[in-house]
């Protein structure tokens, strides 16, 4: 019968060392290894699984992604909020009743009506919000307009350049015509109303209807698999544990001969 | 010596390339305002001056103005300049993302002339062409509110062609309103 060769003590000392790291390392990786072989999976089958499709918008992830997210915020005029949607309508509580190019930059009041500015032109609605009609840069409104203010019933525009200081105008909403106005731009300044946050009701109507910028399931997914999502760190973790598991594979592979 | 050749013909073959493109990008880039609105009533009314007016917009003529540009019509008055039958109207009507600003001035219920006051879309801008917009002169309404002259397109600006037509079908409908009203209200 023959016997086994037995180890001596340097072999045994080598293979416990071995085995002892193997399982560190085991230790250490396999929270993060399970991770990968599930995000791995769902990536495989992003099409079936519509990844894509699944669209994340919270304001962490896009201030996380470096999305801007934008403040909802609008005018709130005569017991009824004005803001613009993001894309190009303004709304009033929340229907759109005009296109209008961002920035909405004024909305102000006169007993007549209401008059909101925008990028493309001048609003002019009835006091319940509905439009009346649009005065923009081919009917005459100046290039420039940076607001529009009511002081003592009358409807100002004020007009901005880089070079020289604002002058302001008269705006007559039944003419549609411009005069020179003598009220100092500081004065208009003064009254004009701020654009303040909108209520959380209209900002989370105005989500609904315009949902901004977002983020599919499956580019996040993808960036924590490769370990972007938590930016160059991230990458070079992911890295680690990549050789971590080549390292694991070696030890369990001589682990095993030196056993046999 | 061959090689020096080989390569100035490449040279001038991508300058000639280069400059072809570029020209051509810009005779397709069409954005632009052309002509101011108060411009454009000077124009068309010199040596006199128009009166300028409103047409308040009614449930009735927001109807069938909708009916003619096949969507909701927002606002509740439109202006437009008249002197005796003669009116000018300055409408607006998406070609395919941006708003065509288009004038159109109609006398005795035909168009007189039609004109792109400002284009915003990135192509299909050849609508402002004169012999393209020639086409409207001297058309009228029909009874289901389309023009009665047919009205040639452009290959790549189909959706262009299509806001004109709207227009000018549009500002026939106004200037018919009008003089109806002005017709009524005569003793």
């Amino acid at each position: 019968m023959r016997n086994k060769p037995s180890l001596n003590s340097k072999s045994v000392n080598g293979i416990k060392t071995n085995i002892l790291w193997h399982r560190r390392l085991g230790l250490s990786t396999f929270v993060v290894l399970i991770f990968l072989a599930i995000s791995g999976f769902a990536l495989n089958h992003s099409p079936g699984l519509k990844l894509n499709q699944i669209n994340l918008s919270s304001n962490w992830l896009l201030t996380w992604y470096g999305f801007e997210v934008p403040v909802a915020e609008g005018f709130h005029v005569g017991e009824k909020w004005f803001y613009q949607d993001g894309n190009k309508a303004l709304l009033v509580d929340g229907n759109s009743v005009a296109s209008c190019t961002a920035p909405l930059s004024a909305v102000a009041q006169t007993t007549d009506g209401i008059f909101a500015l925008c990028a493309d032109g001048l609003k002019l609605l009835t006091s319940d919000g509905q439009l009346v009609e649009q005065f923009g840069a081919i009917d005459g409104l100046p290039a420039n307009t940076q607001s529009v203010t009511v002081f003592d019933n009358r409807i100002y525009l004020t007009i901005g350049s880089t070079t020289i200081a604002s002058e302001t105008m008269e705006f007559n909403a039944n003419t549609l015509g411009l005069t020179v106005a003598d009220v100092a731009p500081q004065t208009l300044k003064d009254t004009q109303q701020t654009a303040t946050p909108l209520p959380k009701f209209l900002q989370k109507k105005l989500k609904e209807q315009s949902p901004g910028p977002s983020i599919s399931l499956e580019t996040v997914i993808l960036d924590l698999h490769s370990g972007r999502f938590f930016g160059q760190f991230g990458v070079l973790f992911i890295d680690l544990i990549g050789l971590l598991v080549c390292i694991l594979s070696i030890t369990g592979l001589v682990a095993w001969i030196k056993r046999r | 010596m061959l090689k020096k050749l080989y390569r100035a013909a490449l040279v001038t073959t991508a300058a000639a390339f280069f400059a072809v493109t570029s020209l051509a990008s810009f005779s397709v880039n069409a954005k632009g305002v052309y002509q101011s609105g108060p411009d454009f009533f000077a124009e068309v009314f010199a040596p006199l001056q128009a009166e300028a007016k409103v047409l308040w917009l009614t449930p009735e003529i927001r109807a069938q103005a909708a009916a003619i540009v096949d969507r909701p019509v927002r606002g509740l008055r439109i202006r437009y300049h008249q002197s005796n039958k003669k009116t000018a109207w300055i409408l607006e009507e998406i070609g395919k993302e941006m708003p065509i600003t288009i004038g159109v001035v109609v006398e005795d219920d035909v168009i007189q002339q039609v004109k792109i006051l400002a284009y915003r879309e990135s192509r299909g801008g050849e609508v402002r062409y004169p012999a393209y917009t020639a086409q409207y002169n001297g058309a009228a309404l029909q009874e289901d509110y389309r023009l009665n002259q047919n009205i040639d397109g452009i290959t790549g600006a189909t959706l262009s062609v299509w806001a004109v037509n709207k227009v000018a079908a549009l500002a026939l409908y106004y200037h018919a309103v009008v003089n109806q009203s002005s017709t009524t209200n005569q003793p």
